[in-house]
């Protein structure tokens, strides 16, 4: 009898749940459309002037991030839409674009799906753009060149590692994690305005990286190519860039410790 | 040299590439030419994509100076920090003996040639706007001697300094 009843209960919650698994897939199945406005520009059409489009997809049948949405026009919508990406999981620093007014990665921005808004999406601010998302980052990539970022000593190699002490080793962090997206550089103000000769917040991160390396001996000569008005000291510590770093760094004080050790020096 | 540590050329040589770039021209062009470009200026063209030489090249830096460079930004905020305390002590003593209110004054004064130099140089670049940067640096400098002056003015009379001056202004709306 007792076995008989919990068959019965076992097979009343069985019901249930599968009444349930219907209603949600049924809700579900409901279309949930949201509209994503992107920039687009074409250089082969350099007459037609840049504008947005907009896309409406259903957000049950696309991924969770705004990369995702990207991928889903290219591949279904629009083939033309051009768009940098490469890792899909935000250490590649490929898919940097604005995003509803900030600067960030598109693989790791989750969509909200449920907020009925409209999503803007634009190439880095204040960047020349080749086509539509893609954003030229060559005097980017020039200014990184500049800082010679890479080990410079006068000492012999070491014969195994070169060794560092665990406290020398911490000041790397929150330094070596910049993937060089350049979402801090072109959020900031003074790099919009000046950004041939202001070397802007993530180079300057990585000039930094280098000096305050235990293993470097190159720090003076390092100091020594900031020693203008231009390239560090149009930082006004506006602090966009930690507000914006999709990595969560903060370069506004690590140009603020290159200032305070080129102020003591 | 003192102008060279202050960001400026002097006014030969300010004037000289007025001559031959196309911004002396630009004063004498049709307003509806004006119009397109900024300020009614016409500025220094810019290299394609702000790349200067191959796209293997590294970025080169203005020459490092230091005058312009870590001790102009090290006096900066050496004078800010030495003007907290004296705009402060006022608005508790109540009043201020005079060469301290001129200490204040002078401060002041620079910590505002400071403010609008940084403008000038982020707001029209020396690399855009050529001779116009020198003429707003000059310009600055003229406006900072009058106020100079003003200043000289106000402590050396019977006035009270610039606490003083202040202190007038705030009673007059207060009767107002």
């Amino acid at each position: 009898m007792f076995v008989h009843t919990q068959l019965k209960k076992a097979v009343t919650v069985s019901k249930l749940m599968r009444s349930i698994s219907s209603l949600v897939g049924r809700v579900s199945e409901k279309p949930n459309p949201k509209t994503f406005k992107i920039y687009r520009w074409n250089p082969d059409f350099p007459e037609k002037k840049p504008h947005m489009e907009s896309y409406t997809l259903d957000m049950n049948t696309t991924g969770p991030m705004m990369l995702d949405v990207l991928l889903k026009v290219k591949n279904e919508v629009d083939s033309t839409l051009t768009f940098r990406r490469s890792c899909r999981e935000g250490i590649c620093g490929s898919c940097a674009m604005n995003i509803n007014g900030r600067n960030t990665l598109a693989c790791i921005t989750k969509i909200n799906k449920s907020d009925g808004k409209d999503v803007d999406i634009y190439p880095l601010p204040h960047m020349y753009v080749e086509k539509d998302l893609v954003p030229d980052l060559t005097l980017f990539y020039q200014q990184y060149k500049s800082i010679q970022p890479y080990l410079q000593t006068s000492k012999p190699p070491p014969e195994k590692e070169n060794i560092q002490s665990i406290e020398d080793r911490k000041k790397l962090d929150g330094l070596y994690e910049c993937i060089l997206c350049a979402c801090c550089s072109t959020s900031c103000p003074s790099y919009w305005w000046n950004q041939q000769e202001y070397l802007g917040p993530a180079v300057l991160m990585q000039a930094y990286r280098w000096m305050v390396d235990s293993r470097d001996g190159a720090t003076e000569k390092r100091r020594q190519m900031l020693q203008n008005s231009m390239s560090l000291y149009r930082c006004h510590t506006i602090m966009n860039c930690a507000r914006t770093c999709p990595k969560g760094l903060n370069p506004g004080r690590a140009i603020a410790a290159i200032k305070r050790a080129m102020a003591t020096e | 040299m003192i102008f060279a540590r202050l960001g400026i050329k002097t006014l030969g040589t300010a004037l000289r590439p007025a001559v031959h770039s196309p911004l002396h021209h630009s004063v004498f062009r049709p307003a509806s030419a004006c119009l397109s470009r900024s300020l009614f200026i016409k500025t220094i063209p810019q290299p394609v994509g702000n790349i200067v030489g191959n796209v293997n090249d590294a970025y080169v830096g203005p020459t490092p100076n230091k005058f312009t460079g870590s001790r102009h930004w090290t006096f900066e905020r050496a004078v800010t920090i030495c003007m907290t305390p004296l705009m402060i002590t006022p608005f508790i003593t109540g009043s201020i003996s005079a060469p301290i209110d001129a200490a204040m004054a002078g401060l002041l004064l620079y910590h505002c040639y400071a403010g609008w130099e940084s403008c000038i140089i982020d707001y029209i670049p020396r690399r855009v706007y050529g001779v116009w940067h020198t003429a707003a640096m000059w310009l600055l400098i003229f406006g900072t001697a009058v106020s100079g002056y003003g200043v000289y003015v106000l402590e050396t009379s019977s006035a009270g300094g610039l606490w003083g001056l202040c202190k007038r202004i705030w009673k007059h709306k207060k009767e107002d």
